[in-house]
């Protein structure tokens, strides 16, 4: 149903996406390793997990954010934006990866829309098997060795997914806040 | 000519009469005789050849003239005959133009009918382009569909809140009572005979406080599958929606630009 090679190309653009999108600053070192299970990152877990989702006509991608429920990531996050919360810096941030992901894979699929996030509870992330997904692959991403969060991505395919996608720097522009 | 011979011939031969008259009589006559007929002869030769000279002559002129005239006859022939080759030649000519503008004519008729047809064609187009970018247009209102799906995911997620608040409370109430069924059981045996009788009650108690939170937990953990399954729903459709938006307005974006085309084309 899916293609190593679109596997692949998923998470160049999770890569791409994460390192241009979640730090606050492009020259921020970026760290990004494939996890193991789909638990939220441990030294103090997060409660929520942000929910965002892009569809194509054959398939759709559940993006989850589970951004760390610690000082550093705190302080990242929230600390620069002007003191805000961190659960909404985390939305923003968010849906500005969801967009950078978006505008790669308009390249290679013209029919694309995103959703606006939404926040659950970590305990749903135990359930993703429900959605039926066809490639499942989580992330840990560290930000000048700091702030941490967890992506994880949930792809459901209706129609066989094969594409190899080359990336290439994301426009600054990118992305756009939608909030309920 | 003639005369003028006739009269020198009469000088001569009086001359001669004279000379006659010298000698003898007779042979005068005779002289006469033959000189008259020498005369006559004399005549008759030179009347004949100079009859002979003016035939000869008039036969020439009249060879000349009927050459002179043959020649122009038959350059008159020959003028004839190309100027009959040259009323021919104008004639295939014309024949050929005529043919030609027949087919002029038919293929004109024929361009006429294809550039009505033509016409008539863009004219559907035109009208067909029009009633696309217009479909395309109120197809865009499903905007609005999208919308009402997405406010009633709203309050469906509301409700599934609300549902996790009363179960929290509901597991926080068991919780109590779990407590409260362990201290009475601990109460009832420090009573000891006398309590046995609560302490049975006090053990229902805390067993149907466990099966309740055991039920609490299983709920709880409906509602986090429930949630995450109706989030994911409720974002397909939300970004489904979009999907079809943004390709309605491509489609009533290019029926446009092919509407303009045709109407610049048209001008």
């Amino acid at each position: 149903m899916i293609s190593q090679a679109a596997k692949e190309s998923f998470e160049r653009i999770v890569f791409q996406a994460a390192r241009t999108r979640l730090t606050m600053n492009p020259a921020h070192a970026c760290e990004v390793e494939r996890a193991a299970g789909h638990e939220p990152v441990g030294r103090g877990t997060s409660a929520q997990v942000h929910v965002l989702t892009i569809v194509s006509i054959g398939f759709r991608i559940v993006l989850m954010l589970q951004f760390a429920d610690d000082e550093a990531t705190r302080s990242y996050y929230a600390g620069q934006t002007a003191n805000r919360a961190l659960p909404e810096a985390a939305l923003e941030i968010g849906n500005l990866c969801c967009g950078a992901i978006n505008q790669q894979l308009v390249e290679h699929f013209p029919d694309l829309g995103m959703s606006t996030p939404y926040t659950l509870s970590s305990d749903c992330m135990g359930y993703l098997d429900e959605l039926d997904p066809v490639h499942l692959a989580a992330y840990d991403v560290t930000i000048e060795a700091a702030a941490r969060l967890r992506v994880t991505l949930c792809v459901c395919a209706s129609e066989p997914i094969d594409f190899a996608a080359q990336v290439a720097d994301v426009h600054e522009s990118a992305g756009e806040l939608e909030l309920f | 000519m003639r005369r003028t011979t006739l009269r020198s011939n009469r000088a001569r031969m009086s001359a001669r009469v004279g000379k006659a008259v010298v000698l003898t009589n007779s042979m005068l006559a005779l002289a006469v005789t033959a000189a008259g007929a020498v005369a006559a002869l004399a005549a008759f030769v030179a009347y004949k050849r100079a009859s002979l000279c003016a035939l000869r002559e008039h036969s020439e002129a009249l060879a000349r003239m009927s050459g002179a005239h043959d020649e122009s006859k038959a350059h008159d022939l020959a003028l004839l005959a190309a100027e009959q080759m040259r009323a021919s030649e104008l004639s295939a000519e014309t024949q050929r133009l005529s043919d030609a503008l027949a087919r002029e004519a038919d293929a004109l008729a024929q361009a006429r009918a294809a550039l009505a047809e033509a016409q008539a064609r863009h004219d559907d187009l035109l009208a067909h382009a029009a009633r696309i970018a217009s479909e395309a247009a109120r197809l865009k209102q499903l905007a609005a569909t999208f919308e009402r799906w997405h406010e009633q995911m709203i309050s469906l997620m509301a409700q599934n809140q609300d549902m996790h608040r009363k179960n929290h409370e509901l597991a926080r109430i068991v919780n109590h009572v779990l407590m409260v069924s362990l201290n009475a059981s601990i109460e009832a045996a420090r009573a000891g005979a006398a309590g046995r009788g609560f302490s049975i009650v006090a053990g229902e108690v805390r067993a149907l406080a466990t099966r309740s939170q055991e039920l609490s937990k299983s709920y709880r953990d409906s509602l986090d599958r429930n949630d995450l399954v109706t989030t994911a729903t409720f974002q397909d459709i939300q970004a489904g929606g979009k999907m079809i938006t943004a390709a309605l307005g491509s489609v009533e974006s290019l029926a446009q630009q092919f509407q303009s085309k045709l109407e610049r084309n048209s001008t």
